[in-house]
C-alpha cells in the first residue's frame, strides 16, 4: 500500500475523509474522493504511466485533463473492459481497476523498447517503404508483426453487461464548458429566462478556475456562482458529460460517464441529443507543449497540469522543478510549488521577462535564466537533468520535473464541427474560431484572450446574446468581478530545438520533428498530406497538444506563414466515444421493433420456426413438418397441393382507398385498369415507377362504387402508401381521394388447396362456398362470432385459394376456429419457405424478380398494361433500351442433371460461352419441385438466347458448381391454371 | 385487454383503442366541418394537435384535413355518416392499442424513448403530437403534468411496451440524477 | 439531426421524414406521352450548391408532403411549406 508520499497533508479538492482504493498495473493503492487517476498515480509517486505507439518510450502523464497524450490505461475487466482512456479524464472510484498499456511484460521492462534501436527503420512512413522487399510476398510477411504491434490498447472481446442509454433533451441555450466563460454565460442567460442547459466534462464545475488555489479569491468566486446557479430552477448543469461533438440543427451530442465500477442497476455511459436554440461555446483552450531533444521523457509535463496537481489535488509532483516557458502563465505555476517547498528555475525563452511576475518568483527564491531554451534531456525511466542553452553558453541543470509552456492554443474543434473554419491570428500566434453562425456564441480563453476577467464579461454577454436569440431578454445583473491580473497575451514564438535526441510533436503518435522534415523532403506538404503520410494527429486525442507544434515546423519548412498552410478538419468526436453509448438500449432484441402478427403468440406455441422478415416475425416453417426448414417445406408444399393449408398472410401492406375519384386515381396508379372493376371483385394489379421499372405488385378489391381495398407487398407497404400520397398531393390535388394504412387493422389468412372450399363451408356455416357465389377473384361478407369477416377468393400458389379477413383482434379465435375446422380434411398451416416454394411453381414473380431492375415486359406481364397509356410509368416503360433483343427476360429453368439442384443467383451462360463476367442472366428464384420431383427455378435470361427447350449453364463460383439446366415454361404445375377456376 | 407494468413511479397499461378516422376533401373542408360538428354535436378541434372532448370520445386533429375520433375501450364505435361529396371515414378500430402512462418519472422515461421538449406549448396536458418511438409512429396524447396516453400499432405494441418497461426498471445514473 | 419545422406539427427531427428529392421540377400531366418531358422530369437534375427546394413528407407525423428550401452546403432551411396548395 502506497503512502500517498508525493500528497500533500491540505489543502486541494479533495476529501481526505473519503479514501479510495484501486488497483494500477496489479498493485492496489490508494487515493481520495476528487482525485482523477493521474492524480491519484502522482501522489503515490508513480511517474511511469505508459509506453509510446512506435518506439515504446517511457512516458509520463503530462497533462491534466482530456487532451493526455501519453497515460492512457485499459479500465475494468472481462467484457467491461475500455481501452485508451486518459488517466487524466477518469475520477477515481472505489474498485477501479487500471492497467497501462502497449507494453509487455511490463511498464517498466518493456521488451518493445527494443524498436527504439530501429528508429531509423520506423520512422514516418515506414510501412510504405521499408518493408516491400525484397520479394511482393514479403510485406505479407513484415504485415504480420506490424500489424501485432500496432494500435495502443487492446478492445474487449466478451459481450459487454453494462447498460448504456440514448436520452432526448432540449434547451434554449446550451453552454459547452463550465469554466469562467461557461459559467458567466449560464448566470446571464438564465437571468435573462432562457431554459440553459451548461455542459462540463470533468466533475467539478470551474475550468481553469480549478488550477488556482483552492482557498483564494478565484475559489470563492467559483463557489458564489455555482451556487447561485444552483438556486436557479431553469438551469440544468450536467457535469461529467463531454460534448463530443455539434450537429445540424444545433444538436449536441453529449456522453455523460458513470465509471464507478460498483453500478447497480445504473448506466454506465448516457449518450443525449441536446436540442439547443442557441449556443455557447466556452470549450476554453489547451497549453503547448515545447519541442526539444527528449521532450517527451517521465517527468515532462505542461505548466499549467503541474500547477492543477499541485492546487486541486494537493500533489507536489516533483522537488527539483524547472519551469520552461515562452509566456506569463507559467510563472505561476512556479510561484505556487516554489510556495510549496519546491526548489524552482525558469527558463523563460523571451529576453524581456515580465517584471511584476519575475520579481514575486525571484522573492521566492525561483532562479530565472532569460533567453534560455531546453537543448535536452538527460534519463531514461524519469528525467534526471536537463541541458540548457542560454547567452552564456550551455549549462546543465539536475531536476525532477520539468514543466513546459509553449502558449495555448483554442480548443477550437467544436466551433468547427459545422464546417467553420478557424482563423489565425497573428497577435496571438494561434487559432480561434471562424465567423460563427447565427446563434452560436463564443466566449472566453476559446476566443483568444487569455485573461479571466475578459472570460467572465465575454461570457456574461454571449449569455446575454443567447438568449435573446431565443427571444428571452430580461434584465440579467453583471457579474461578480474576478481578476488574476493576467495580461493580454504575447505572440512570442517558441523557438525551434536544435539538438540530435528525438523531439517529439505528437507524443501520442511518436511523431518527432524529424519525420515532418522527412515529410517535406519528400513532398507530403500540404497540411493534409502531412497529417496522413506521418500520423501527426490521428491518436485518440487528435493531436490536441501537437498539431499547432506541427503546423508551425512544416510552415517554417515551406518558407510560409501558418494561415498559408492552412490547418486539417476537426471532426467529431472530440474525444473517443464507446458505440455501446451509441446504441444505448438498442441492442440485442431492441435493435430494431419487433413486428408480429395477430397470430404470433400460435405460431410459437405451435411450433414454428420464426423467421426476421423485415421488421416482421413470419413463421419460416412448422417443426412438425421437419426437422429443419429443407425437409419442413417440401412436406407443407405436399399438404398444401394435396389437402389444404393456411398461412398466416397478415403481414401485407392493406390500404384503403375512398373517395369520389379512387377509381380514376387507381387507373393512373396501376398498369393494368381498375375504373371498371365490378363492386365485389378483387384484382391483381401492377405498379410502376415513373421510370417505367415495376414498382410493386398486389391485389385491390372493390368494396363499393367509391371504395376499395388495397393489398401491397409486405416490404413495400410504406413505400406504396408514401407513393400514393405523394401523387395526390404533388401531381393531383384535385383529385378527391383519401388513402389510409390498414395494415395492422385486418389479420389475414390464406386458405389454399383443393380442400380449401369444404374447409371454408366447414368453418363457416351459412357462407355459400360455391363457384357462383365466390369465384376466383369473388369477395363474400361473412361472420363468426359476431366478427365482421371479408373473404376473398384469390391465390398465390396456384391451388383454390381464399384469403380471409378478420379485424386484428379476432385473428387468432378465426384462425384456430378454420384450423379446428379443416383439420378433418388434413388442413394444417403452413410457412414462408412452403408459400415461396408454391409461388415459384407457379411462375408468380415475386421480390427478387420485382427487384427494382425489370419492367412488365421483363417479366413477362406486358399484356396487363397492353391496350392502356396514362398511367404511371406508362412513357418511359416504352423507351428503346427496354426493347433491346437482349434484355433480360423471365423464364423458366429445369434442373436437367438428374439429383443436382439449382441455386438462386447462380449465373447464366450458353453452351459455347467462356464462362466469367455477368453471363447471359441470372437464376432469381429456386425451389424444389415435389410434383416433378427435381429442382425448378425462374430466372432472367437474355432474350436472344431464351429459347424454350434448350440448355443454359448455371454456374455457382461460390460453390465451383456448374448445373446444366433446361429453358421450360416458369409455370411448372398446372399451366392451365385449372385447379383455380370452378 | 389490459397488461400493467407498475412500480411506485411508473405505471403502463394497456387497452384497445377504437378510432374512426374522418376526412374532408381538398376545397370541402369549411362544409365538411360543419356537417361534421353538427353531426357530432361539438365544435371540432382546429389545428394539428388541438384536441376536444365530448363524452368518453377524444376528437383531434391528426393532419389539416383529418381528424380521429378517438374511443374508450369498449365504447361502441359511431358510425358518422359522410356525405362522399365532402369527405369519408374509415374505421381504425382494430390496428391499435393505447397504452396509459403515469407517475412522477414517466416524462424522464419517455425522454429515452421519443424527442419531445415536454415544456413546450405543443405537449401541454390537453394536446395530442404525433411522433417517432424506435422508428414507429405514434400518437401521444398528454393527459396530465405526469402522464400521457400513447397510441401505437397493435403490431408494435409488444416490443414498444417491452422497450418501456426495459426503461422503466432502471433509475438513470447518478450523474444525470445529480445533475444540479 | 436537421430539425424540419413542419407547418402544422412544429420543429421535428429529420427522422420523422422521408425525403422526395428535387421539388423544382415540373411533372408532366397524366397522360402526356412525351418520352422527353419525362426522361427530363425523372433523370434531369440541376444538383446545386446552394438553395434548393425539395420534398419531404412528414411521415410519423401529419404524414403531408412538405417543400422545404434546404442549402445543400450547409443544410440550412430557409422554408417549409405544405407541397399542396390548399383550396380550404
Amino acid at each position: 500500500m502506497n503512502s500517498n508520499d508525493r500528497r500533500l497533508p491540505a489543502g486541494g479538492r479533495i476529501d481526505r475523509m473519503r479514501p479510495i482504493g484501486f488497483s494500477f498495473d496489479g498493485r492496489t493503492l490508494n487515493g481520495y474522493q476528487g482525485d482523477t487517476l493521474a492524480s491519484a498515480l502522482l501522489a503515490n509517486g508513480i511517474t511511469l504511466t505508459g509506453r509510446s505507439f512506435k518506439y515504446h518510450r517511457p512516458r509520463g502523464t503530462f497533462s491534466a485533463g482530456p487532451e493526455e497524450p501519453n497515460a492512457l490505461v485499459t479500465l475494468g475487466t472481462g467484457g467491461r473492459r475500455e481501452p485508451n482512456l486518459p488517466a487524466t479524464a477518469l475520477e477515481l472510484a472505489q474498485g477501479m481497476i487500471a492497467e497501462s498499456q502497449n507494453r509487455w511484460p511490463s511498464l517498466g521492462f518493456d521488451l518493445q523498447s527494443i524498436n527504439g534501436l530501429f528508429a531509423p527503420f520506423l520512422s514516418a512512413g515506414f510501412y510504405y517503404k521499408t518493408f516491400m522487399g525484397p520479394t511482393r510476398r514479403a510485406w505479407m510477411f513484415y504485415e504480420h508483426f506490424i500489424r501485432r504491434a500496432a494500435g495502443l490498447g487492446r478492445a474487449g472481446t466478451e459481450r459487454d453487461p453494462d447498460r448504456y442509454e440514448v436520452r432526448h433533451a432540449f434547451a434554449d441555450v446550451a453552454i459547452a464548458g463550465g469554466g469562467p466563460a461557461g459559467l458567466s454565460a449560464a448566470r446571464a442567460a438564465a437571468y435573462a429566462g432562457a431554459d440553459v442547459a451548461l455542459i462540463e466534462q470533468d466533475f467539478l464545475l470551474g475550468g481553469q478556475l480549478l488550477s488556482e488555489r483552492s482557498d483564494g479569491e478565484a475559489a470563492a468566486w467559483l463557489k458564489a456562482i455555482e451556487t447561485e446557479l444552483a438556486g436557479l430552477p431553469n438551469v440544468t448543469v450536467w457535469r461529467r458529460t463531454m460534448a463530443f461533438g455539434i450537429y445540424d440543427g444545433n444538436t449536441l451530442a453529449l456522453i455523460e460517464r458513470n465509471d464507478d465500477p460498483v453500478v447497480q442497476g445504473v448506466a454506465r455511459q448516457v449518450f443525449t441529443m441536446l436540442r439547443a436554440r442557441a449556443v455557447v461555446f466556452a470549450a476554453g483552450a489547451i497549453e503547448r507543449p515545447l519541442v526539444f531533444s527528449n521532450n517527451d521523457r517521465p517527468g515532462v509535463m505542461l505548466a499549467s497540469a503541474a500547477r492543477t496537481y499541485f492546487n486541486r489535488f494537493a500533489v507536489l509532483p516533483g522537488k527539483n522543478i524547472l519551469v520552461a516557458t515562452t509566456n506569463d502563465g507559467a510563472y505561476r505555476a512556479a510561484i505556487d510549488l516554489a510556495a510549496a517547498g519546491a526548489q524552482v528555475t525558469i527558463a523563460d525563452q523571451r529576453s524581456t521577462l515580465p517584471a511584476g511576475l519575475a520579481a514575486e518568483a525571484r522573492r521566492l527564491n525561483i532562479a530565472i535564466r532569460s533567453g534560455t531554451q531546453i537543448a535536452d534531456l538527460r534519463g531514461g525511466h524519469a528525467v534526471k537533468a536537463a541541458k540548457l542553452a542560454g547567452p552564456g553558453g550551455n549549462s546543465e541543470i539536475a531536476c525532477d520535473l520539468v514543466c513546459v509552456s509553449g502558449g495555448w492554443s483554442p480548443t477550437v474543434h467544436l466551433t468547427s464541427h459545422l464546417g467553420v473554419k478557424p482563423v489565425y491570428r497573428d497577435d496571438m500566434n494561434g487559432f480561434v474560431p471562424g465567423g460563427l453562425p447565427a446563434g452560436h456564441f463564443g466566449a472566453g480563453s476559446m476566443m483568444g484572450r487569455y485573461s479571466t476577467a475578459d472570460a467572465i464579461d465575454g461570457g456574461h454577454r454571449a449569455g446575454i446574446e443567447a438568449a435573446a436569440f431565443c427571444g428571452k431578454s430580461a434584465a440579467a445583473p453583471a457579474p461578480a468581478r474576478l481578476d488574476l491580473g493576467e495580461a493580454a497575451t504575447d505572440a512570442f514564438r517558441a523557438i525551434p530545438s536544435t539538438g540530435r535526441g528525438k523531439a517529439f510533436v505528437d507524443f501520442q503518435m511518436d511523431v518527432t520533428t524529424k519525420d515532418i522534415e522527412l515529410a517535406h523532403r519528400e513532398g507530403y506538404e500540404s497540411v493534409e498530406h502531412l497529417k496522413r503520410y506521418t500520423t501527426l494527429g490521428m491518436g485518440t486525442d487528435q493531436g490536441k497538444t501537437g498539431n499547432f507544434a506541427a503546423l508551425s515546423a512544416m510552415a517554417a519548412l515551406r518558407q510560409e506563414t501558418i494561415p498559408q498552410t492552412g490547418t486539417t478538419t476537426f471532426r467529431p468526436p472530440y474525444a473517443p466515444v464507446a458505440i455501446g453509448a451509441l446504441a444505448g438500449r438498442a441492442v440485442g432484441h431492441h435493435f430494431k421493433p419487433i413486428r408480429r402478427t395477430p397470430m404470433h403468440d400460435w405460431h410459437v406455441a405451435n411450433g414454428a420456426d420464426m423467421l426476421e422478415v423485415g421488421l416482421w416475425m413470419r413463421p419460416y416453417f412448422y417443426r412438425a413438418a421437419g426437422r429443419d426448414v429443407n425437409e419442413a417445406y417440401v412436406a407443407e408444399m405436399r399438404m398444401v397441393r394435396g389437402a389444404a393449408g393456411l398461412m398466416d398472410i397478415s403481414t401485407l401492406g392493406k390500404i384503403d382507398v375512398q373517395g369520389p375519384d379512387a377509381a380514376i386515381f387507381l387507373d393512373r396508379v396501376y398498369a393494368n385498369g381498375f375504373a371498371k372493376l365490378p363492386v365485389g371483385r378483387a384484382r391483381y394489379g401492377v405498379m410502376l415507377r415513373d421510370d417505367g421499372i415495376v414498382f410493386d405488385d398486389g391485389t385491390t378489391t372493390r368494396l363499393s362504387e367509391n371504395r376499395f381495398f388495397m393489398t401491397t407487398s409486405t416490404a413495400k407497404a410504406a413505400d406504396v402508401l408514401s407513393r400514393l400520397e405523394f401523387l395526390l398531393d404533388t401531381a393531383w390535388p384535385e383529385l378527391r381521394v383519401a388513402v389510409t394504412s390498414v395494415s395492422d387493422e385486418w389479420a389475414a389468412m390464406s386458405l389454399a388447396g383443393p380442400k380449401s372450399r369444404d374447409v371454408l363451408a366447414a368453418a363457416f356455416l351459412g357462407l355459400d362456398v360455391s363457384n357462383d357465389a365466390l369465384p376466383h377473384m369473388g369477395v363474400a361478407e361473412a361472420e363468426f362470432d359476431g366478427r365482421a369477416l371479408r373473404i376473398i377468393r384469390l391465390s398465390y400458389s396456384g391451388e383454390r385459394a381464399y384469403e380471409i379477413y378478420v379485424g386484428a383482434t379476432a385473428g387468432e379465435t378465426v384462425w384456430r376456429h378454420v384450423l379446428e375446422a379443416g383439420a378433418t380434411f388434413g388442413l394444417n398451416s403452413y410457412g414462408v419457405e412452403a408459400l415461396g416454394a408454391l409461388r415459384v411453381e407457379k411462375g408468380h414473380v415475386a421480390g427478387p424478380e420485382i427487384d427494382g431492375r425489370t419492367t412488365l415486359d421483363d417479366l413477362g406481364l406486358g399484356r396487363m398494361a397492353a391496350k392502356r397509356t396514362g398511367f404511371v410509368g406508362d412513357v418511359l416503360r416504352r423507351r428503346p433500351a427496354f426493347q433491346a433483343p437482349n434484355r433480360q427476360r423471365l423464364v423458366g429453368l429445369e434442373s436437367a442433371e438428374e439429383g443436382k439442384r439449382l441455386r438462386g443467383g447462380a449465373i447464366l451462360f450458353i453452351p459455347g460461352d467462356i464462362v466469367t463476367g455477368h453471363g447471359r442472366g441470372r437464376i432469381t428464384s429456386v425451389t424444389f419441385s415435389p410434383e416433378l420431383g427435381r429442382y425448378v427455378g425462374l430466372a432472367l435470361l437474355a432474350g436472344d438466347v431464351a429459347v424454350e427447350g434448350s440448355e443454359v449453364l448455371a454456374t455457382y463460383p461460390m460453390k465451383a458448381e456448374t448445373v446444366r439446366a433446361r429453358i421450360v415454361s416458369p409455370v411448372f404445375v398446372d399451366p392451365k391454371g385449372e385447379r383455380l377456376h370452378g | 385487454m389490459a397488461e400493467a407494468l407498475a412500480s411506485k413511479d411508473f405505471t403502463l397499461s394497456r387497452s384497445d383503442c377504437p378510432i374512426v378516422q374522418i376526412e374532408g376533401w381538398d376545397g370541402m373542408l369549411a362544409q365538411f366541418e360543419l356537417s361534421a360538428s353538427q353531426m357530432l354535436g361539438t365544435a371540432l378541434p382546429v389545428s394539428v394537435g388541438d384536441t376536444a372532448r365530448l363524452a368518453d370520445t377524444l376528437i383531434v386533429r391528426v393532419s389539416p384535413r383529418r381528424l380521429w375520433l378517438i374511443m374508450e375501450a369498449d365504447a361502441e364505435t359511431p358510425q358518422p355518416a359522410i356525405d362522399p361529396e365532402l369527405g369519408c371515414s374509415v374505421h381504425l378500430g382494430e390496428g391499435r392499442v393505447r397504452f396509459s402512462l403515469s407517475g412522477a418519472r414517466v416524462l424522464e422515461i419517455l425522454s429515452g424513448c421519443i424527442a419531445v421538449d415536454w415544456r413546450s406549448p405543443g405537449a401541454a396536458p390537453g394536446r395530442a403530437f404525433q411522433t417517432v418511438f424506435h422508428h414507429v409512429p405514434v400518437l401521444v396524447l398528454r393527459t396530465s403534468e405526469t402522464g400521457c396516453d400513447m397510441i401505437v400499432p397493435r403490431s408494435f405494441a409488444h416490443s414498444l411496451a417491452d422497450w418501456v418497461a426495459d426503461s422503466a426498471s432502471k433509475r438513470s445514473s447518478p450523474g444525470i440524477k445529480a445533475r444540479n | 439531426m436537421l430539425r424540419i419545422e413542419c407547418p402544422c406539427c412544429g420543429l421535428r427531427d429529420h427522422d420523422e421524414f422521408r425525403y422526395g428529392g428535387d421539388a423544382s421540377i415540373t411533372r408532366p400531366g397524366h397522360d402526356d406521352p412525351d418520352p422527353e418531358a419525362w426522361y427530363r422530369y425523372v433523370y434531369v437534375r440541376k444538383n446545386p450548391p446552394g438553395p434548393h427546394r425539395e420534398f419531404w413528407q412528414h411521415v410519423t407525423g401529419c404524414r403531408q408532403w412538405l417543400v422545404v428550401e434546404r442549402d445543400t452546403r450547409n443544410h440550412a432551411i430557409a422554408s417549409v411549406g405544405f407541397a399542396r396548395k390548399t383550396r380550404a
